[in-house]
């Protein structure tokens, strides 16, 4: 591949992730709605968000970190984006890999982390301790799923895990070979997207006391783009590791979103958990499962 | 006469040590110890290959010689680079300022430089012996010189360190018995025909005696406090690399002299463990929990200095995998982490500096009075944490990806832990110093000086070169893998290039940087203007904000996490120590008690009806 065909795939990539990520917040926001039984929002409302965002008038900063903090998690999904291969599309994944790509998704936390620290209010930073020590919870069992995969597939290649899925088929796929680190992996992705009953370092219900405290206008609109990223990388990811990655774009995309739907639906249906109750509940349920499936990998 | 590079090294170590005793005192001391630091590592840079000193004693038949191989020289650059930072850092705003006596610290850091290269450059076995306790007493002093706390702290650890001498000395004895000679080979020969007992014995041994210097499990409690006390220049050079030297001096006899492939096949009596495992658990347990550890520290010092047990860990056991990426990865962690620390360290002595104190729950928002301190701290968090785009980040996916070829699922979870628990305190180390609210009382304090400012960007953009081309210190690495008689790791200048997995940083890095750019164009380019508002403008559920009123959350920042994990901090490490102590304290009573005769009747008494014990059982 030439140079520039690679540098336009860097580009593609995460433009093209950005847009499946609006499709998956509007997913997130009908299902939502049809439990509740609503109407939901129409099918460009994502958009105007951030447009509505980006646009007030009234953009208060809390000085330079604030927005460097912003500018981090946005643009630490767009560069972990090139790292996650799409149909047709491998980007630098064969330069990083599984393990780097794993890290480069902390990065945009920790700029979302910064940001809000140098808001001096003590609900953001409460909100972050949550979510930091979250992150301990269901990064323990991912790391195991992360493991198991990669010592099945004998690679960390992204890409390669992707071509040994598709050449054996279903049967080869993750998910079939690995039914307890799949079911581990899922739990552990609910917990990353900070749904519910997992969503009380985010605490979307009362804005005032949660990290998004200081958050307004394009700040929170940042922090929406981030979100859709992430939306994304969690599920490609997951269809990457376990469901044999995308054949081609419709089975990419269609599995994308049924993976996603599995935790957003189960998200309506509990109520919240305390930190110290997350933390045990991922420490104890998929970590049990993930390691279960881990001696079935190694034996 | 002619001289090598390495005597000149030696030479110019001495001299600056003799010249810090005779005019240490003197304001420009500083500046000269930097110059001669300077002059060492160039003496350094003109080692290429292994070099031997034209100079050595002799006495009793036995001689002391000392030469430098591939992995004594890359010790010996980090030392010397280390010296030299720490050095330069004190040599200014910082020297003039301190009430403590120059010419102790200046001379205290010139002995350490002098006696680790001196263990560093060891030909044999006896020379490793000298070298090692030259170390432990030239750090002794260099640990205690502040007194106080830290006096107490160095003492500890000078008990540490003599038992580990005495087991140093006791596994050279039993070497000597089987080889009859101090020397390397002569050694490794003999530990061929070794049976299984004496060479546990001897493997335990050696990770007393250096195990305590590089704070393994469960010889760790004495340095966090001996390192955090000492003056500034002090503490980062401690910090940096000293510690380290454990690690060099257990690679010689784990690697060189016993070899990886004899710690796999020793095994652990009625169990599927090796010896390599055991070693490979301890340095796992060395990773978790002095981290979590750290975590509850409330002290910026404190809470790097754990952290540096910690790391000491990855190293350790990265090498104990024997395989080129692990090895690697635990020698370039040595390096990578050097830079870190001194990066750290340094940030957080800057702010000591300006406003007398690392309480986590006393400063905050320091980033509007102290940007570059913040910057360098900010790249040395994401370092220590060992995210990309620094260099912790490049050694711990090595010795990650190691782990998990070698097909070692729970030392990677451990792994990760450690790194997970890594990020939550330093993330609290950052918010509690430099973001949130700044207070009243250092609403007019500076920057850090440039004298202690060139040092600390200069470490810091080290630890980001060296993270993006990881290839241009990857070459010192093979070659110091090539000197422990290990498998070389092929390398490039982006990092690894393999099959089962490859890491290109050059790549990484700069799609790193680009999305940064990306994310900087939608912030600034679009929407409205941002303004920049008092940080007092804030949401406070109806109430008004004063200066007066504290509104930094820095306290039990991870609350719910402690809710759950909190019952398990027992000290019982502290615990072990103590009944440790109080046992040797009362044999030395008894000891002493006899000695003096203070009650003769009672001893007799007591040896009687031991012997009587004896004879009739």
């Amino acid at each position: 591949m030439s140079l520039a065909e690679l540098l336009l795939e860097l580009l593609v990539m995460p433009l093209v992730a950005f847009v499946i990520g609006l499709g998956m917040v509007l997913m997130m926001r009908r299902i939502g709605a049809r439990l509740q039984r609503r109407v939901g929002p129409p099918f460009f409302q994502p958009l105007y968000d951030i447009v509505k965002l980006y646009g007030k008038r009234t953009q208060t900063s809390h000085g330079l970190v604030h927005d460097i903090g912003i500018v981090m998690a946005v643009g630490g999904y767009v560069a972990a984006e090139t790292l996650l291969p799409m149909p047709g599309m491998n980007g630098i994944a064969e330069k990083g890999g599984l393990i780097t790509l794993v890290y480069l998704m902390m990065v945009p936390s920790l700029g979302m982390a910064l940001g809000v620290g140098q808001c001096a209010n003590p609900n953001g930073s409460i909100g972050i301790g949550r979510a930091l020590t979250a992150m301990l919870a269901y990064d323990v069992p991912f790391v195991i799923v992360v493991f198991g995969v990669a010592f099945h597939f004998g690679s960390t290649n992204l890409v390669s895990i992707i071509e040994l899925q598709q050449a054996a088929g279903i049967a080869g796929w993750g998910a079939v070979q690995m039914p307890l680190l799949a079911i581990a992996g899922l739990f552990a992705l609910h917990g990353m997207l900070g749904k519910q009953p997992f969503e009380i370092y985010i605490a979307p219900a009362e804005i005032a006391t949660g990290p998004m405290v200081e958050m307004s206008g394009k700040f929170m609109g940042g922090l929406f783009v981030m979100q859709s990223f992430q939306l994304y990388t969690a599920s490609a990811l997951y269809v990457t590791l376990f469901l044999g990655g995308g054949e081609n774009w419709l089975f990419f995309i269609v599995k994308c979103f049924a993976v996603l739907a599995i935790p957003v639906s189960l998200a309506f249906l509990f109520p919240r958990y305390r930190t110290e109750d997350l933390v045990r509940v991922f420490w104890k349920w998929p970590v049990m499962i993930g390691l279960i499936g881990l001696a079935f990998v190694m034996r | 006469m002619n001289l090598n590079p390495l005597d000149l090294l030696f030479l110019i170590a001495a001299l600056n040590l003799l010249a810090m005793l005779i005019v240490g005192s003197w304001r420009g001391a500083g500046i000269l110890a930097t110059v001669l630091y300077g002059a060492q590592l160039l003496a350094l840079s003109r080692i290429s290959a292994p070099t031997t000193a034209s100079f050595g004693f002799s006495g009793f038949g036995f001689t002391l010689g000392w030469q430098f191989d591939a992995l004594a020289w890359l010790f010996a650059v980090i030392t010397v680079a280390s010296a030299l930072v720490a050095s330069w850092y004190g040599s200014g705003e910082w020297l003039r300022r301190f009430a403590g006596n120059r010419r102790l610290l200046l001379s205290a850091l010139a002995a350490n430089v002098l006696a680790m290269l001196m263990l560093l450059g060891s030909g044999d076995l006896l020379t490793l012996f000298v070298g090692w306790e030259a170390t432990s007493w030239a750090g002794f002093l260099l640990m205690a010189l502040a007194g106080g706390v830290a006096r107490e702290a160095a003492l500890k650890y000078l008990v540490y360190a003599i038992a580990g001498a005495m087991a140093l000395l006791a596994a050279l004895v039993l070497l000597f018995k089987a080889g009859g000679s101090f020397d390397f080979s002569a050694a490794a020969a003999s530990l061929d025909g070794m049976g299984d007992a004496p060479m546990w014995g001897l493997i335990l041994l050696f990770l007393v005696a250096f195990g305590a210097k590089l704070a393994l499990l469960p010889l760790h409690l004495w340095q966090a406090p001996a390192y955090s006390e000492t003056p500034a220049p002090g503490a980062v050079f401690l910090g940096a690399i000293v510690g380290r030297m454990g690690l060099f001096a257990l690679a010689v006899v784990l690697v060189k002299l016993i070899g990886i492939a004899d710690l796999e096949a020793l095994a652990i009596p009625f169990s599927f463990l090796s010896a390599q495992d055991l070693i490979a658990w301890i340095a796992a347990l060395t990773i978790i929990l002095p981290t979590y550890t750290a975590l509850k520290q409330n002290d910026a010092r404190y809470l790097l200095a754990w952290h540096g047990i910690g790391q000491g860990g990855y190293m350790l056991l990265g090498l104990v995998l024997g395989s080129a990426l692990g090895t690697a990865g635990g020698l370039l962690h040595m390096i990578n982490y050097a830079a870190t620390q001194a990066t750290l360290l340094m940030a957080v002595f800057a702010v000591q500096h300006r406003i007398g104190h690392t309480d986590l729950n006393r400063l905050g928002g320091l980033v509007a009075r102290m940007p570059l301190s913040f910057l360098a701290l900010l790249m040395g968090i994401i370092s220590l944490a060992g995210l990309p785009p620094m260099s912790g980040f490049v050694s711990k996916w090595m010795v990650y990806t190691a782990l998990l070829q070698d097909g070692r699922p729970l030392l990677f979870l451990a792994s990760v832990i450690g790194t997970l628990g890594t990020i939550l305190s330093v993330y609290k180390l950052i918010h509690n110093m430099f973001l949130g609210q700044l207070r009243v009382e250092h609403e007019r304090i500076d920057e850090a000086p440039l004298s202690m400012l060139i040092p600390m960007l200069a470490c810091a953009t080290l630890a980001f070169i060296t993270g993006a081309a990881p290839g241009l210190v990857l070459g010192w690495v093979a070659a110091a893998q090539g000197a422990l008689g290990l498998p070389v790791l092929a390398y490039t200048l982006g990092g690894v290039d393999s099959p089962q997995a490859s890491l290109d940083m050059l790549w990484v890095v700069g799609v790193l940087f680009a999305g940064f750019g990306v994310g900087a164009i939608l912030f600034y380019g679009f929407g409205g203007k941002t303004q920049r508002i008092n940080q007092l403008d804030n949401y406070a559920g109806g109430h008004f904000l004063t200066t007066e009123m504290r509104y930094h959350y820095s306290d039990n920042l991870y609350a719910g996490l402690m809710h759950l994990i909190g019952g398990w901090y027992r000290g019982s490490f502290h615990w072990l120590e103590s009944a440790i102590s109080s046992g040797v304290s009362l044999v030395a009573t008894a000891a002493g008690g006899w000695y003096r005769a203070v009650s003769p009747g009672f001893y007799l008494l007591a040896g009687a009806t031991l012997l009587l014990a004896w004879v009739l059982l």
